[in-house]
């Protein structure tokens, strides 16, 4: 009876240690498909695959290049030395600025690009997210003692 | 003693919120939103690893033949309970200050996925405690699915780390975070504050979740007696 009963935990054990185990390898083994944005520069490289799927793209918005037209706002993101000119319906969130990093959810557009004059890529984004870091710092260091930058 | 820890509780909490809301700077990229910092930290701390931890310590020592006492059991679904409330809280307040700063409620990245997969394992969890059994076939289910569910923790943890998200990267509880924080001056320090807080308050309720399920579960055994001298009282009234 007690044997009986120790067998049956054991298994038990057992099958949670080796569930445990696959939920684990599963989750790594996924990592590698789930790729949640390309850079811009993996992405301006997969051009040609990803013809006009949606996606999203990562990169930082280069100062200067934030203009409004009409309802658009246009944008250069930035990484690695690629950049992508942007095309964004919408208002972009408050914290949208040239110098921060962006995730955009949208399209490459199909005929290449008419700024840049070589077909420069150009990517019709819907949605803005932008990225901030684990950085955390004053706006007016003054007022923290002891952490004058 | 419970009491004490209840004041000093509420002491705390009111100094974190202080810190929080006046004496802390707002950031300088996110102003003012920085401070759900202090909430969104604390809760999930309290949440994945205070009170999942202590839910699979205590489910491994209700299995482990030598430790097996049932207090071990109720402690586990105490601290549950908790957890879900606290990893809960987390998804909310994350999801406010993901609109604020990100410009998004909700984005399926790592680790609001993982997060949200974590809740739901809870969720079962707390679910599959209420299947009537008897206390230990209860005891037992309860304890492997807590220790199962438990893989999502760290799953979650790394996920900044093994995936690309929307989600920045572990600010406090990171090795090289640890000596060189990313967080500074009075900022840092109202984190710190407000991760003992929330850790005081986790304890606190715990002790009173754990005191109440002890009476449920008297109250049960009770119950339980009293049916089954009543059957017997009816036997021996009623002759066979």
């Amino acid at each position: 009876m007690r044997t009986a009963t120790r067998t049956r935990t054991r298994t038990w054990v057992v099958g949670a240690l080796i569930l445990g185990a696959l939920g684990f390898l599963l989750a790594r083994g996924l990592g590698d498909a789930t790729v949640y944005f390309k850079t811009a520069d993996e992405a301006v490289a997969q051009r040609a695959s990803l013809g006009t799927r949606r996606f999203r793209i990562e990169g930082t918005v280069v100062a200067g290049t934030v203009h409004q037209v009409g309802d658009d706002v246009r944008f250069v993101i930035e990484n690695k030395g690629a950049t992508v000119a942007v095309r964004h319906r919408g208002d972009p969130p408050e914290l949208f600025r040239p110098g921060i990093p962006v995730v955009l959810e949208g399209r490459f557009m199909a005929r290449p690009g008419r700024r840049g004059g070589d077909g420069a890529a150009e990517f019709e984004s819907d949605r803005i997210m932008v990225k901030h870091t684990e950085d955390y710092r004053a706006k007016h260091p003054d007022r923290v003692s002891g952490t004058s930058q | 003693m419970t009491r004490v820890l209840g004041i000093v509780t509420a002491a705390l909490l009111a100094v974190t919120a202080v810190m929080a809301l006046v004496v802390s700077p707002p950031d300088a990229v996110q102003g003012d939103a920085v401070r759900l910092l202090y909430v969104h930290v604390p809760t999930a701390w309290v949440a994945m690893y205070l009170s999942f931890g202590v839910t699979s310590l205590a489910s491994a020592l209700w299995l482990w033949p030598r430790t097996r006492r049932r207090s071990w059991d109720l402690l586990a679904g105490a601290s549950a309970e908790i957890g879900v409330v606290f990893i809960a809280l987390t998804l909310a307040v994350g999801s406010i200050w993901g609109r604020a700063t990100w410009g998004v409620w909700w984005t399926w990245d790592a680790r609001l996925t993982t997060t949200a997969v974590l809740l739901v394992l809870y969720l079962g969890y707390l679910a599959l405690r209420r299947v009537p059994a008897d206390p230990d076939t209860r005891a037992r289910r309860s304890a492997i699915a807590a220790l199962l569910a438990f893989v999502d923790v760290p799953i979650v943890h790394q996920s900044v780390v093994w995936w690309r998200t929307l989600h920045q990267q572990a600010s406090v509880l990171e090795e090289n975070r640890l000596l060189h924080p990313t967080i500074h001056g009075s900022m840092l320090w109202t984190l710190l504050i407000g991760l003992t807080a929330f850790t005081l308050l986790y304890f606190w309720l715990l002790v009173h979740r754990f005191r109440l399920a002890r009476v449920e579960d008297e109250a049960e055994d009770r119950r339980l007696e009293l049916a089954l001298a009543e059957r017997r009282a009816e036997a021996d009234v009623v002759p066979a």
